[in-house]
Parts: structure tokens; sequence; C-alpha cells
């Protein structure tokens, strides 16, 4: 099983202005912050909204979903005793908003899932991406991850004691995944696994690394600092090495105990 | 290659057990009570609540209270535990589970937030342990002795639907051997002030493609179904033969007036089936008593079946909406309409949407000729996923 990278944009490379990803005032005002960086991440991958009618997949990541927005419902509810809630929040709290806001944008029918599987969230996406890539159910797709972080989760983790080696994070990012190569593709997913226990750097190189120069993304936390969805920046990361000539970037994601995942992208031969 | 269901669990309001809720069916005894009694709220909305608190459902799964597990966890244990009872494990090597929720572990991130609010230091941090959604699906896996790939998807109130279609590509992409599929979801203060501030809760008992309908009544429970290979499986019960995941791309939460992404879904299910619409013996509608819905959902059955709509009913007059969980709750139904050729009552039906005129099942049925049974599922975000079960 493989597919085609043609393009990759995290939150950080989004240049365009917003009020042209997203001309509507009144939907850029109720979107939440996480909304709005993924929706603007994912319309400047497609190159503007006139590029998500041409998508056949819209998959998109996230393992804590719209949590500003769940919070903000949620103390509403506690504090205003159940009376004249807004039913913004609870909208966005959903975590299929983003996907689905996509799909609205760009009046698009296709298929539309989203996974909320924790640190596997981005590559069970990127699974269901390459199964239909193979199966010929979709050509041309939308594959994304995006978390937030806010105050009071940051403040529950924490306390919980799961920053003391490293830093929270958030961030959004989305790729266009192709079935077949074509004139636009700049890499490929080679290798999507899921390997039953952690594995140590020099055992990836041993299992994984098909060329000596390979390079091995391990656990990047640090760079990007503690997310679930955080393995997508370094599958980012890995798509732009190879487009500039690294002939081979491993993955290796391993999340607070959870079973680890590896992704292999190659340079197209 | 051909997928089968080997196996079904249930809970909902009607009670635990695949035998309990389909009596209840055939009795037209409704789940749905004048209001809440466990979940905590001022609200006095009528619900389909099971009557079983968190500390009896631990005990009736036996796992010790001390393990705290968010009621969306337990509604799942209970029923992926039922779903895998008859099923023979000893083959399959590699056993999967893809679950999904809507609200996760939210009945207890409730009891958190209150002390939380008030001060950062408070609130009992095993109260929010399960708030995200995976960590239910962890803990089914746990208690149910499910090693293999896992995952959990939500799209709202399609997400179960969704799952039983990611269950069977693991299954043809030979990833899994056997894989449990459906999704869960608890009561919460959080969703019933939800879809109360969207003004689509009935006040009334809930009365799917009546004319007078006026909301929805929110439900809870647990519906899981298993799929095999069918040449692994030494005995099944039917036949996935069809499914499709298309959106409506019509709005953030209401569903076109032409029914756009429901007619896509259940055509492309059919077609997937390789049979002709009016091969359908019966539609377990999605159906939730919304004006909204009911009305979008009838031009899409008006659309692709034209005047010879099947036999179609809405069993959530007896659960309630149950969110993330109704389409597997529905697939359970729809697996069991055609092993006894049942087709289920529309409860609280009375006046055909006038604009339709289309009437549904009102009475249970049992010994008709059900071949092909379309379960439909659409939710927020503008999905809409069909599944076609066939004999």
């Amino acid at each position: 099983m493989r597919c085609f990278i043609e393009r990759v944009v995290t939150n950080h490379d989004v240049t365009t202005d917003i009020k042209v990803l997203i001309p509507d005032a009144g939907l850029r005002r109720r979107m939440s912050r996480v909304i709005k960086s993924a929706v603007t991440t994912a319309i400047e991958t497609v190159g503007g909204v006139e590029g998500i009618a041409s998508l056949d997949g819209i998959i998109t990541a996230t393992g804590w979903g719209c949590l500003a927005d769940s919070e903000r419902f949620l103390r509403n509810v506690i504090v205003d005793k159940e009376q004249l809630l807004n039913p913004t929040p609870f909208i966005q709290s959903t975590f299929n908003t983003v996907g689905g806001q996509i799909a609205l944008l760009g009046h698009n029918h296709c298929y539309n899932v989203t996974y909320v599987n924790r640190s596997h969230s981005f590559e069970d996406a990127l699974l269901d991406a390459m199964m239909r890539a193979e199966d010929g159910d979709s050509e041309h797709m939308l594959l994304g991850a995006f978390d937030e972080e806010t105050p009071s989760q940051r403040r529950i983790m924490e306390r919980m004691g799961l920053f003391r080696k490293v830093a929270c994070g958030e961030g959004a990012m989305f790729a266009i995944v192709g079935a077949k190569r074509n004139e636009r593709s700049i890499a490929e997913v080679s290798t999507l696994a899921f390997p039953a226990e952690n594995l140590s750097h020099e055992k990836v190189v041993a299992e994984y690394a098909t060329d000596e120069r390979t390079h091995v993304i391990y656990n990047n936390y640090a760079k990007y600092g503690l997310y679930p969805t955080s393995s997508a920046q370094c599958f980012a990361e890995a798509v732009k090495l190879v487009a500039e000539g690294t002939p081979e970037v491993v993955i290796y994601n391993e999340y607070f105990g959870a079973t680890p995942t590896v992704i292999v992208v190659r340079c197209l031969s | 290659m051909a997928i089968v269901v080997t196996g079904v669990g249930v809970v909902s309001a009607l009670g635990v057990g695949v035998e309990r809720n389909l009596a209840s069916l055939r009795e037209g005894a409704s789940g749905i009570s004048a209001h809440p009694t466990l979940l905590k709220t001022g609200h006095r909305l009528p619900v389909g609540e099971l009557a079983m608190c968190n500390e009896e459902l631990h005990e009736l799964l036996a796992i010790s209270p001390r393990e705290h597990l968010s009621r969306t966890a337990l509604l799942g244990i209970l029923a992926v535990r039922e779903a895998l009872e008859g099923v023979d494990r000893s083959n399959p090597k590699r056993i999967g589970l893809v679950s999904s929720t809507s609200v996760g572990g939210m009945d207890l991130t409730e009891h958190f937030f209150e002390r939380f609010i008030e001060d950062e230091g408070a609130g009992r941090l095993r109260d929010a342990r399960m708030h995200d959604c995976a960590a239910s699906t962890d803990v089914i896996a746990k208690y149910c002795g499910i090693e293999g790939y896992r995952t959990t998807l939500s799209t709202a109130c399609s997400s179960a639907a969704n799952a039983i279609i990611i269950g069977a590509k693991l299954l043809k992409h030979n990833i899994v051997d056997m894989v449990v599929v459906g999704g869960s979801d608890a009561l919460s203060a959080f969703t019933l002030n939800g879809f109360k501030s969207l003004m689509i809760l009935d006040e009334k008992p809930c009365r799917p493609f009546d004319e007078t309908r006026a909301g929805l009544n929110l439900g809870e429970g647990a519906g899981y179904i298993v799929l095999q290979r069918e040449e692994d499986a030494s005995n099944y019960i039917c036949h996935l033969a069809g499914y499709a995941n298309r959106n409506d791309a019509h709005h953030q939460t209401a569903s076109s007036a032409e029914g756009d992404g429901a007619y896509m879904a259940m055509a492309d299910a059919v077609a997937m089936a390789g049979i002709e619409p009016n091969a359908v013996d019966y539609i377990n509608a999605h159906g939730t008593g919304t004006p909204n819905n009911d009305a979008s959902e009838s031009a899409a059955f008006v659309r692709l079946f034209g005047q010879s709509v099947p036999p179609f009913s809405s069993t959530k007059g007896y659960t309630g909406h149950t969110l993330a969980a109704a389409g597997g709750i529905e697939a359970v139904f729809s697996v069991m309409a055609l092993k006894h050729g049942y087709r289920y009552a529309n409860h609280n039906f009375s006046e055909p949407i006038a604009a339709y005129n289309l009437k549904p099942v009102t009475q249970f049925e049992e010994g008709r000729e059900v071949k092909c049974v379309l379960s439909n599922s659409f939710g927020f975000g503008g999905n809409c996923s069909s599944i076609l079960f066939t004999r």
C-alpha cells in the first residue's frame, strides 16, 4: 500500500490573508482559534476555496478536538445554570467541525471522516487515505490533522505531570494525497506501520531505513511540543526534506506509553 | 471480498442485551421516560436513559468501581462483550476494534469541571482522565480482550455507521481478521443542553416522520457488530453488502431540503451491493423526529425510490437519539430484522408529513421476507452514511 503526496502545508506556512481564505466575516468571527487555524491551513493547501471542489476525500484527525469551544459551552452550562445558552460553541465542539466546514465551503459531497484516536489519529487517517487510494475509491484527497492548546487543558495536564520533560504544543497540517503519481507529486508514503512495542532509534533504522542517507525523525516533541497529532508536523517536515533531495525520511512517533507509529516518506525515483 | 456479520451486541434505554431490546420493540414499549432520573440536570425533558447508574454498570461488568470508568466506556464494554459472546474467537489471529463516540468521557469531565472552574487546583484528576474519545476505545479493548488494530471515529450522529465502513476496509486490506465496529455515547448535561440550545429537543416524546413532530429526544447506549471475511467465518448472520459515506455540504447542523447527502449515501450503498433500489425490503431510517431531518430524509427516499418507497421506520421513538451510538444500535436492529424477518414499528406516528405522504411501519411485523435492509445515519457537519445488509 502506498500513496503520493502533492503538497503539505502547516499552520506556520499559511501566508494568504485569512480574509481571502475565508471571505465570510460572520463565519470568521464565529470560528474558534483551532477551527480558523485548521480551515485556513486546509484552504491554503488546496490553493483557495475553489480548490475544494476537486477533492474526492476529506479525512481529518484530531486528538483533542475543539477544546476551547467544548470548554466554553461546558462553562456556560455550569455558570448560567443551563439557561439561555448560545449554541455556537456547542456546534463547533463537534470533532468533525473542521471536516464539515471544508466540505461546506467547497460544496463538496465527497467521502468525509474524522479520526479521534489520540496519538494515532493522524496515522489512522493516513491509513484510511492509503486504503482508499489502493481501492480506487479516491484519487485526490485532503488529509489533515489539528489540535489546540488551551490554558485549562495545559493546567490539567500539568497536574497530571505530563509536561515534566517537554512542553505542550499545538498545530495544524494538511496534505494533498494522490492515489497515483502525477506531475504534481513530490513524495511517496511507502510504509505505515503500527509496531506492537516501542523501538529504539537503532532499531527504527534497522527495521525501516532502506538507504544509508535516510533521515530519522524520532519523537520530535521537543521541536513541535507534546500533543496528539504533532506527528503530522513531522510528516510535513519529512515531505519537505524529501522534496529537497533527502532520499528517505522515517518518522517514529511514540506518545505517553501508547504503542508507536512509523511512517516512511520516500523521494520519487 | 464478502464481509459478514457474526455477532451483535446492544444496550439502550430499552435495556441491556439484544433479546431485551428486541422484546421491547416487539411489545411496543418505549424506553423514553418523561425526564432524566440519573443525569444531573434541571431540564425536565424526555430522554432515553438506561435505568442503571455507573456503580451498577461496574458491578454488572464485574469491574471494580475503583477503575472509575466513564459511562460511555461502560456502555461500550457491555455491548462489545455481548457482540463477541457467541463468536468463535479461536481462529482469527488479529481482532480489531473501530469504535466511535461524540461525547467520550464527558459525564466525568462535567463533574471535574464544576470544581475546576472554581479553583484550578481542584477537581479529581481521575474525572478528567477519560475525557477524550479514544479513552473509551482503549478501555473497551482492554476489558474485552481486543489486542489488534484499533481506532476511534467521531463524525457526530453518523459515527458508528462510519466505524462499520472502516471495519470492512480493514478486513479487505488484511489488517485485521475480525473487527468489532460500532459506537457508544452516554447522556450528558453537555449534549442535552447543546441540543436544547439548538431548539431541536421535543418536550414530548418524539414523533419521527409525523406531521406534528417537533424535535428529538436524546438517548444513550451502545451498539456493536462483529465483522469477518466470509471465508474465515464458520457461520454468520448476514452480509454487509454495501456502504457509503457522503456529505450533504449544506449547513453545519441542518440537512438540505432535497436530502442531497442522504440520497447520495443511500444510492451509493445500494449501487455497491449491486442491487436495484426496489430490492430493499426495509429501511431503518435516521428519523430523529426533528422537522428538518425527517423532511430531508423523506425527500431523499422519494428521490431514490420514487413512488414505491420500501417499508421504513425510525426506532428512535423507542431508544431516543443515541448520537454516535445510533448507527451501531440501529445496525444491530437491522441485522436482527434480516435474521428474524422483523420490521420495527415507528413509535408515536399518526399523521404523514403532508409534503411527502409517506407512512412508516406502525405495527411490529415478524415472519416477513426481509432480505435486504438499509440503515441510515446522518449527522452534524453534513456527514451522511448508509449501510446495507443482505441475507
